[in-house]
Protein backbone atom coordinates (compact mmCIF):
# COMPACT_ATOMS: atom_id res chain seq x y z
CA UNK A 1 0.00 0.00 0.00
CA UNK A 2 1.06 3.80 -0.61
CA UNK A 3 2.77 5.32 1.84
CA UNK A 4 2.15 8.75 2.71
CA UNK A 5 3.97 11.93 4.65
CA UNK A 6 1.08 14.00 5.70
CA UNK A 7 -0.19 15.72 8.40
CA UNK A 8 -2.43 14.96 11.30
CA UNK A 9 -4.21 17.26 12.81
CA UNK A 10 -3.52 17.98 16.86
CA UNK A 11 -4.62 20.63 19.20
CA UNK A 12 -8.11 22.32 20.24
CA UNK A 13 -10.41 23.85 18.49
CA UNK A 14 -9.58 27.60 16.57
CA UNK A 15 -5.81 26.20 17.68
CA UNK A 16 -4.64 23.68 15.18
CA UNK A 17 -1.40 21.67 15.78
CA UNK A 18 0.25 18.83 13.53
CA UNK A 19 2.11 16.06 13.76
CA UNK A 20 3.86 15.19 10.09
CA UNK A 21 3.58 11.66 9.77
CA UNK A 22 4.20 9.07 7.58
CA UNK A 23 1.22 6.65 7.67
CA UNK A 24 -0.57 4.13 5.24
CA UNK A 25 -2.41 6.17 2.97
CA UNK A 26 -5.89 4.75 3.50
CA UNK A 27 -5.81 4.91 7.11
CA UNK A 28 -7.42 7.48 9.62
CA UNK A 29 -6.11 11.22 9.74
CA UNK A 30 -5.21 10.55 13.75
CA UNK A 31 -4.95 6.63 13.37
CA UNK A 32 -1.13 5.51 14.85
CA UNK A 33 1.22 6.38 12.02
CA UNK A 34 4.03 4.06 11.24
CA UNK A 35 6.40 7.46 12.61
CA UNK A 36 6.12 10.69 13.45
CA UNK A 37 8.56 12.94 11.48
CA UNK A 38 7.93 15.86 13.57
CA UNK A 39 5.45 18.69 14.41
CA UNK A 40 4.00 21.91 12.41
CA UNK A 41 2.48 24.40 14.16
CA UNK A 42 0.72 26.62 11.47
CA UNK A 43 -0.08 29.61 13.96
CA UNK A 44 2.44 32.38 13.41
CA UNK A 45 3.58 33.40 16.64
CA UNK A 46 4.72 37.38 16.91
CA UNK A 47 8.63 38.03 16.62
CA UNK A 48 10.46 39.02 19.46
CA UNK A 49 10.13 42.43 20.21
CA UNK A 50 8.54 43.12 17.41
CA UNK A 51 11.54 43.00 15.04
CA UNK A 52 10.74 41.04 11.50
CA UNK A 53 8.16 38.75 10.48
CA UNK A 54 6.29 36.44 12.32
CA UNK A 55 7.56 32.69 13.05
CA UNK A 56 6.17 29.65 12.06
CA UNK A 57 8.04 26.77 14.07
CA UNK A 58 8.55 23.30 12.55
CA UNK A 59 9.96 20.78 14.04
CA UNK A 60 11.11 18.01 11.48
CA UNK A 61 13.52 14.65 11.73
CA UNK A 62 15.02 15.36 8.50
CA UNK A 63 16.92 12.05 8.40
CA UNK A 64 13.51 10.06 9.30
CA UNK A 65 12.25 12.31 6.38
CA UNK A 66 15.26 11.53 3.57
CA UNK A 67 15.02 7.70 4.47
CA UNK A 68 11.07 7.50 4.10
CA UNK A 69 11.46 9.63 0.86
CA UNK A 70 13.80 7.51 -0.15
CA UNK A 71 11.70 4.60 -0.07
CA UNK A 72 8.89 5.70 -1.93
CA UNK A 73 6.63 7.78 0.56
CA UNK A 74 4.34 10.61 -0.80
CA UNK A 75 3.92 13.75 0.47
CA UNK A 76 0.51 15.29 0.55
CA UNK A 77 0.49 18.84 -0.66
CA UNK A 78 1.02 20.78 2.37
CA UNK A 79 3.74 18.09 4.12
CA UNK A 80 5.66 18.45 0.07
CA UNK A 81 5.30 22.61 0.71
CA UNK A 82 7.16 22.28 4.18
CA UNK A 83 9.56 19.58 2.90
CA UNK A 84 10.52 21.39 -0.74
CA UNK A 85 11.16 24.64 1.24
CA UNK A 86 14.18 22.93 2.81
CA UNK A 87 15.49 21.39 -0.11
CA UNK A 88 14.32 17.86 0.85
CA UNK A 89 12.00 17.88 -2.43
CA UNK A 90 11.91 20.35 -5.82
CA UNK A 91 9.38 22.80 -5.11
CA UNK A 92 5.91 22.09 -6.84
CA UNK A 93 4.47 25.19 -9.00
CA UNK A 94 0.94 25.74 -9.41
CA UNK A 95 0.61 26.32 -13.28
CA UNK A 96 -2.55 29.01 -12.83
CA UNK A 97 -0.28 30.70 -9.95
CA UNK A 98 2.54 31.06 -12.31
CA UNK A 99 0.68 32.07 -15.38
CA UNK A 100 -0.31 34.85 -13.13
CA UNK A 101 2.70 36.19 -11.57
CA UNK A 102 4.01 35.91 -15.31
CA UNK A 103 1.39 38.08 -16.28
CA UNK A 104 2.13 40.58 -13.54
CA UNK A 105 5.01 41.11 -14.49
CA UNK A 106 4.75 41.36 -18.19
CA UNK A 107 2.00 44.13 -17.20
CA UNK A 108 4.74 45.99 -15.08
CA UNK A 109 7.54 45.71 -17.75
CA UNK A 110 4.84 47.13 -20.67
CA UNK A 111 4.03 49.82 -18.32
CA UNK A 112 7.49 50.83 -17.23
CA UNK A 113 8.16 51.10 -21.11
CA UNK A 114 5.16 53.22 -21.53
CA UNK A 115 5.89 55.67 -19.23
CA UNK A 116 9.73 55.49 -20.47
CA UNK A 117 8.27 55.80 -24.34
CA UNK A 118 6.15 59.41 -23.03
CA UNK A 119 9.26 60.50 -21.28
CA UNK A 120 11.38 60.62 -24.40
CA UNK A 121 8.85 62.68 -26.53
CA UNK B 1 -24.18 64.99 61.46
CA UNK B 2 -22.89 68.72 61.39
CA UNK B 3 -20.36 68.05 63.30
CA UNK B 4 -19.45 65.63 61.15
CA UNK B 5 -19.76 68.26 57.90
CA UNK B 6 -18.14 70.92 59.82
CA UNK B 7 -15.08 68.73 60.91
CA UNK B 8 -13.18 65.87 59.02
CA UNK B 9 -16.32 66.60 56.39
CA UNK B 10 -15.59 69.68 55.43
CA UNK B 11 -11.68 68.72 55.08
CA UNK B 12 -12.48 66.44 52.65
CA UNK B 13 -13.72 68.67 50.27
CA UNK B 14 -10.63 69.55 49.64
CA UNK B 15 -8.41 66.93 49.82
CA UNK B 16 -4.34 67.42 50.87
CA UNK B 17 -2.79 66.98 48.02
CA UNK B 18 0.07 64.92 48.39
CA UNK B 19 -1.42 63.41 51.28
CA UNK B 20 -3.34 59.81 51.86
CA UNK B 21 -6.36 61.66 53.39
CA UNK B 22 -7.12 58.66 55.81
CA UNK B 23 -9.76 59.23 58.35
CA UNK B 24 -7.28 57.97 61.52
CA UNK B 25 -5.03 61.29 60.23
CA UNK B 26 -7.50 64.05 61.12
CA UNK B 27 -9.01 64.57 64.87
CA UNK B 28 -12.82 64.99 65.77
CA UNK B 29 -12.97 68.88 64.25
CA UNK B 30 -11.15 67.84 61.18
CA UNK B 31 -7.23 69.19 62.30
CA UNK B 32 -5.01 67.01 60.83
CA UNK B 33 -2.83 65.44 63.50
CA UNK B 34 0.33 65.25 62.38
CA UNK B 35 0.22 68.78 61.50
CA UNK B 36 -0.79 70.05 64.74
CA UNK B 37 1.50 67.60 66.89
CA UNK B 38 4.17 68.86 64.29
CA UNK B 39 6.73 71.26 66.07
CA UNK B 40 6.88 68.97 68.62
CA UNK B 41 7.07 65.95 67.22
CA UNK B 42 9.43 66.93 65.00
CA UNK B 43 12.03 67.44 66.95
CA UNK B 44 11.62 65.03 69.25
CA UNK B 45 11.59 62.49 66.50
CA UNK B 46 14.67 64.57 64.86
CA UNK B 47 16.68 63.57 68.24
CA UNK B 48 15.91 60.37 67.84
CA UNK B 49 16.98 59.74 63.97
CA UNK B 50 20.04 61.43 65.01
CA UNK B 51 20.96 59.29 67.86
CA UNK B 52 19.55 56.30 65.42
CA UNK B 53 21.72 57.17 62.79
CA UNK B 54 24.90 57.74 65.06
CA UNK B 55 24.32 53.93 66.13
CA UNK B 56 24.15 53.04 62.32
CA UNK B 57 27.22 54.76 61.50
CA UNK B 58 29.30 53.28 63.96
CA UNK B 59 27.57 49.51 62.96
CA UNK B 60 27.56 50.12 59.39
CA UNK B 61 30.16 52.33 57.95
CA UNK B 62 31.52 49.15 56.18
CA UNK B 63 28.44 47.67 55.11
CA UNK B 64 27.33 50.84 53.74
CA UNK B 65 30.44 51.78 51.62
CA UNK B 66 30.62 48.61 50.33
CA UNK B 67 26.53 48.62 49.04
CA UNK B 68 27.73 52.14 47.67
CA UNK B 69 30.21 50.08 45.59
CA UNK B 70 28.59 47.46 44.76
CA UNK B 71 25.32 48.95 43.60
CA UNK B 72 27.47 51.84 42.44
CA UNK B 73 24.92 54.68 44.09
CA UNK B 74 24.66 56.74 47.38
CA UNK B 75 24.05 55.14 50.72
CA UNK B 76 20.71 53.48 51.41
CA UNK B 77 19.59 54.67 54.15
CA UNK B 78 16.76 53.45 56.64
CA UNK B 79 13.09 54.77 55.27
CA UNK B 80 13.16 56.79 58.35
CA UNK B 81 14.91 59.52 57.44
CA UNK B 82 12.90 59.78 54.73
CA UNK B 83 11.77 63.65 54.01
CA UNK B 84 8.87 64.90 53.96
CA UNK B 85 7.22 65.05 49.70
CA UNK B 86 7.49 68.82 49.31
CA UNK B 87 4.02 68.51 47.88
CA UNK B 88 2.46 68.27 51.36
CA UNK B 89 2.28 71.80 52.49
CA UNK B 90 0.56 73.70 54.59
CA UNK B 91 0.91 77.44 54.73
CA UNK B 92 4.28 77.13 53.27
CA UNK B 93 5.70 74.70 55.85
CA UNK B 94 5.81 71.20 55.30
CA UNK B 95 4.60 68.82 56.70
CA UNK B 96 5.67 65.53 58.57
CA UNK B 97 5.76 62.26 56.86
CA UNK B 98 2.90 60.50 57.82
CA UNK B 99 3.38 58.59 61.09
CA UNK B 100 2.12 54.99 60.88
CA UNK B 101 -0.89 55.84 63.13
CA UNK B 102 -2.13 58.27 59.47
CA UNK B 103 -1.60 55.01 57.78
CA UNK B 104 -4.74 53.17 58.59
CA UNK B 105 -7.46 53.60 55.97
CA UNK B 106 -9.97 51.98 57.88
CA UNK B 107 -10.38 53.51 61.65
CA UNK B 108 -11.82 50.10 63.31
CA UNK B 109 -9.06 47.80 61.70
CA UNK B 110 -5.99 49.27 63.56
CA UNK B 111 -4.10 45.88 62.19
CA UNK B 112 -4.31 47.26 58.70
CA UNK B 113 -1.68 49.97 57.47
CA UNK B 114 -1.35 50.90 54.12
CA UNK B 115 2.10 49.97 52.73
CA UNK B 116 4.16 52.22 50.16
CA UNK B 117 4.06 51.50 46.24
CA UNK B 118 6.75 52.62 44.01
CA UNK B 119 6.35 55.52 42.99
CA UNK B 120 6.56 56.26 38.69
CA UNK B 121 10.18 57.65 38.82
CA UNK B 122 11.38 54.79 40.83
CA UNK B 123 9.51 52.27 38.36
CA UNK B 124 10.95 53.90 35.40
CA UNK B 125 14.58 54.32 37.19
CA UNK B 126 13.94 50.56 37.58
CA UNK B 127 13.85 50.32 34.11
CA UNK B 128 16.11 52.39 33.02
CA UNK B 129 18.64 50.59 34.77
CA UNK B 130 17.79 47.14 34.01
CA UNK B 131 16.92 47.69 30.20
CA UNK B 132 18.97 51.06 29.01
CA UNK B 133 22.06 50.59 31.20
CA UNK B 134 21.89 46.60 30.69
CA UNK B 135 22.62 46.17 34.79
CA UNK B 136 21.28 43.16 36.52
CA UNK B 137 18.20 42.62 38.76
CA UNK B 138 20.08 41.50 41.39
CA UNK B 139 22.22 44.54 41.71
CA UNK B 140 19.52 47.15 40.68
CA UNK B 141 17.12 45.42 43.42
CA UNK B 142 19.99 46.20 46.20
CA UNK B 143 20.49 49.32 45.14
CA UNK B 144 17.03 50.84 44.96
CA UNK B 145 16.12 48.22 47.97
CA UNK B 146 13.09 46.83 45.90
CA UNK B 147 12.77 42.87 45.93
CA UNK B 148 14.26 40.99 43.13
CA UNK B 149 10.66 39.87 41.96
CA UNK B 150 9.38 43.11 41.64
CA UNK B 151 12.39 45.00 39.68
CA UNK B 152 11.36 42.01 37.49
CA UNK B 153 7.22 42.57 37.42
CA UNK B 154 8.16 46.59 36.99
CA UNK B 155 10.08 45.90 33.69
CA UNK B 156 7.69 43.56 32.54
CA UNK B 157 5.36 45.95 32.87
CA UNK B 158 6.98 48.72 31.68
CA UNK B 159 7.51 46.97 28.86
CA UNK B 160 3.97 46.25 28.03
CA UNK B 161 3.60 50.26 28.40
CA UNK B 162 6.32 50.93 25.98
CA UNK B 163 4.99 48.81 23.54
CA UNK B 164 1.32 50.38 23.99
CA UNK B 165 2.87 54.17 23.63
CA UNK B 166 4.31 52.99 20.18
CA UNK B 167 1.27 51.16 19.24
CA UNK B 168 -0.44 55.08 19.69
CA UNK B 169 -2.65 53.10 22.66
CA UNK B 170 -4.50 55.11 25.07
CA UNK B 171 -3.32 55.24 28.71
CA UNK B 172 -4.94 55.60 31.41
CA UNK B 173 -2.58 57.92 33.06
CA UNK B 174 -5.23 60.08 34.60
CA UNK B 175 -6.47 57.01 36.35
CA UNK B 176 -3.26 55.98 37.68
CA UNK B 177 -1.89 59.44 39.06
CA UNK B 178 -5.86 59.53 40.89
CA UNK B 179 -4.95 56.48 42.42
CA UNK B 180 -1.56 56.86 43.29
CA UNK B 181 -2.05 60.63 44.67
CA UNK B 182 -4.22 58.77 47.28
CA UNK B 183 -1.30 55.92 48.28
CA UNK B 184 1.87 55.94 50.39
CA UNK B 185 4.55 56.15 47.67
CA UNK B 186 8.25 55.19 48.15
CA UNK B 187 10.30 58.48 46.31
CA UNK B 188 13.26 58.34 43.29
CA UNK B 189 15.80 60.21 44.88
CA UNK B 190 18.74 59.35 43.05
CA UNK B 191 21.17 60.52 45.28
CA UNK B 192 19.66 58.63 48.51
CA UNK B 193 17.55 55.64 47.17
CA UNK B 194 14.94 55.11 49.85
CA UNK B 195 14.56 51.30 50.85
CA UNK B 196 11.12 50.20 49.66
CA UNK B 197 11.12 46.86 51.39
CA UNK B 198 13.02 44.22 52.84
CA UNK B 199 15.18 42.37 49.97
CA UNK B 200 17.19 39.51 51.23
CA UNK B 201 14.35 37.46 53.70
CA UNK B 202 14.53 34.23 53.86
CA UNK B 203 12.46 31.85 52.31
CA UNK B 204 10.69 29.51 54.22
CA UNK B 205 11.53 25.90 53.33
CA UNK B 206 9.20 23.36 53.90
CA UNK B 207 11.59 21.10 55.68
CA UNK B 208 12.36 23.65 58.21
CA UNK B 209 8.95 23.86 59.26
CA UNK B 210 9.08 20.93 61.47
CA UNK B 211 10.43 21.26 65.10
CA UNK B 212 13.70 19.20 65.33
CA UNK B 213 15.32 17.81 68.63
CA UNK B 214 18.84 16.99 66.70
CA UNK B 215 21.16 15.97 69.41
CA UNK B 216 24.77 17.18 68.47
CA UNK B 217 27.86 16.36 70.93
CA UNK B 218 29.00 19.09 72.50
CA UNK B 219 32.62 19.31 71.13
CA UNK B 220 31.34 19.40 67.62
CA UNK B 221 31.27 22.49 65.35
CA UNK B 222 28.29 22.79 64.56
CA UNK B 223 27.46 25.27 61.78
CA UNK B 224 24.33 26.66 60.07
CA UNK B 225 25.52 24.24 56.79
CA UNK B 226 25.21 21.29 59.12
CA UNK B 227 21.48 22.61 60.85
CA UNK B 228 20.41 22.86 57.36
CA UNK B 229 21.62 19.10 56.31
CA UNK B 230 19.77 18.16 59.91
CA UNK B 231 16.52 18.98 58.31
CA UNK B 232 17.06 17.47 54.76
CA UNK B 233 19.99 16.32 53.50
CA UNK B 234 20.34 18.11 50.91
CA UNK B 235 19.44 21.61 52.45
CA UNK B 236 21.85 24.86 51.97
CA UNK B 237 22.71 26.67 54.67
CA UNK B 238 20.58 29.96 55.35
CA UNK B 239 23.21 32.37 53.76
CA UNK B 240 22.79 30.45 50.60
CA UNK B 241 19.34 30.47 50.51
CA UNK B 242 18.74 34.23 50.74
CA UNK B 243 17.97 36.11 47.64
CA UNK B 244 21.00 38.44 47.69
CA UNK B 245 23.73 36.34 48.84
CA UNK B 246 26.16 38.68 47.40
CA UNK B 247 25.45 40.71 50.10
CA UNK B 248 26.13 37.96 53.12
CA UNK B 249 29.51 37.72 51.44
CA UNK B 250 30.59 41.15 51.56
CA UNK B 251 29.89 40.98 55.59
CA UNK B 252 31.49 38.03 55.66
CA UNK B 253 34.59 39.53 54.34
CA UNK B 254 34.46 42.20 56.30
CA UNK B 255 34.09 40.18 59.47
CA UNK B 256 37.28 38.34 57.88
CA UNK B 257 39.37 42.07 58.28
CA UNK B 258 39.51 42.30 54.51
CA UNK B 259 40.30 46.04 53.72
CA UNK B 260 37.48 47.55 52.49
CA UNK B 261 39.37 48.44 48.87
CA UNK B 262 39.93 45.16 48.22
CA UNK B 263 36.40 43.85 49.36
CA UNK B 264 35.31 46.63 46.90
CA UNK B 265 37.81 44.80 44.28
CA UNK B 266 36.67 41.31 44.86
CA UNK B 267 32.84 41.72 44.76
CA UNK B 268 33.46 43.89 41.62
CA UNK B 269 35.71 40.85 39.80
CA UNK B 270 33.03 39.11 41.04
CA UNK B 271 30.04 41.35 39.29
CA UNK B 272 32.28 41.09 35.60
CA UNK B 273 32.56 37.04 36.29
CA UNK B 274 28.83 37.12 36.74
CA UNK B 275 27.78 39.54 33.19
CA UNK B 276 30.32 37.65 31.56
CA UNK B 277 28.94 34.58 32.47
CA UNK B 278 25.36 35.29 31.41
CA UNK B 279 26.40 36.69 28.27
CA UNK B 280 28.55 33.68 26.99
CA UNK B 281 25.49 31.57 27.57
CA UNK B 282 23.20 33.72 25.77
CA UNK B 283 26.02 33.37 22.87
CA UNK B 284 25.86 29.63 23.20
CA UNK B 285 22.89 29.29 22.73
CA UNK B 286 22.30 31.88 19.75
CA UNK B 287 25.48 29.95 18.47
CA UNK B 288 22.97 26.63 19.29
CA UNK B 289 19.93 27.83 17.53
CA UNK B 290 21.76 28.62 14.34
CA UNK B 291 23.30 25.53 13.81
CA UNK B 292 19.81 23.91 14.36
CA UNK B 293 17.41 26.00 13.57
CA UNK B 294 16.87 27.22 9.69
CA UNK B 295 15.14 29.96 8.58
CA UNK B 296 12.86 30.05 5.40
CA UNK B 297 11.49 33.42 4.73
CA UNK B 298 8.34 32.24 3.03
CA UNK B 299 6.12 35.36 2.20
CA UNK B 300 3.97 36.85 5.21
CA UNK B 301 6.27 34.77 7.86
CA UNK B 302 9.03 33.09 8.60
CA UNK B 303 9.45 29.24 8.78
CA UNK B 304 11.49 28.39 11.55
CA UNK B 305 13.29 24.67 11.00
CA UNK B 306 15.02 23.12 13.55
CA UNK B 307 16.28 19.63 13.28
CA UNK B 308 15.63 17.33 15.84
CA UNK B 309 15.37 13.76 16.21
CA UNK B 310 12.58 11.73 17.04
CA UNK B 311 13.32 8.99 18.32
CA UNK B 312 15.09 10.73 21.67
CA UNK B 313 13.38 11.87 25.15
CA UNK B 314 10.40 8.97 23.87
CA UNK B 315 11.73 6.60 26.51
CA UNK B 316 11.68 3.02 26.61
CA UNK B 317 8.15 2.27 24.99
CA UNK B 318 8.23 5.04 22.82
CA UNK B 319 5.28 6.97 24.74
CA UNK B 320 7.23 9.84 26.53
CA UNK B 321 5.80 12.86 26.85
CA UNK B 322 8.82 14.98 26.46
CA UNK B 323 9.05 13.51 23.05
CA UNK B 324 8.78 15.43 19.57
CA UNK B 325 5.02 15.85 18.47
CA UNK B 326 1.54 15.24 20.31
CA UNK B 327 1.20 12.15 21.62
CA UNK B 328 -0.86 9.03 21.07
CA UNK B 329 -2.93 7.06 23.47
CA UNK B 330 -1.85 9.65 25.97
CA UNK B 331 -4.93 11.67 27.15
CA UNK B 332 -4.09 15.28 27.59
CA UNK B 333 -4.40 16.61 31.42
CA UNK B 334 -5.42 19.86 30.45
CA UNK B 335 -9.00 20.01 31.48
CA UNK B 336 -8.09 18.27 34.69
CA UNK B 337 -9.09 19.78 38.31
CA UNK B 338 -6.46 21.62 40.01
CA UNK B 339 -4.17 22.00 36.48
CA UNK B 340 -2.63 25.36 36.71
CA UNK B 341 -2.22 27.42 33.30
CA UNK B 342 -0.61 30.27 34.41
CA UNK B 343 2.40 31.64 32.10
CA UNK B 344 5.06 30.79 33.83
CA UNK B 345 7.55 32.92 30.81
CA UNK B 346 6.83 36.36 29.10
CA UNK B 347 8.55 36.87 25.87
Amino acid sequence: MVLKIRLARFGKRNKPFYNIVVAQARSARNSKPLEVLGTYDPVPKPAPFGEGKPFKDIKLDTSRAKYWLGVGAQPSEPAWRLLSMIGLLEPRYNVQKMQQTEMAQRGAAQSEEAVAALEGR
Amino acid sequence: MFRWLNGPGNVFRQPLPGSTNYLNAYDRSGNLLRARDSPKGRNSEGEAEEKDEDKEKDVDEGETNDLEVNVETATVKSKKAQRPSPKAMMDGVPLPKETAEDLMPFPMNRQFRSQAVLSEELKNAIYERVVVQGKSVRNVSAALGVEMRRVGAVVRLKAVEKGWETKGKPLATPYSKAVLSMLPQTPYIPNDPQVHESINDLPVHRATTLQLFHPVSESRHFTRRDAGQAFQRDLKPAEDRIPHTELYQMEKWRYEGMQRDERIQRMREQNEKDIQAKKEKEERRREKEKMEVTRVDHGRSVFRFQDVRVDERVGEDGRGRAGVGARYGIPHQDRKKGQIKIPTKVE
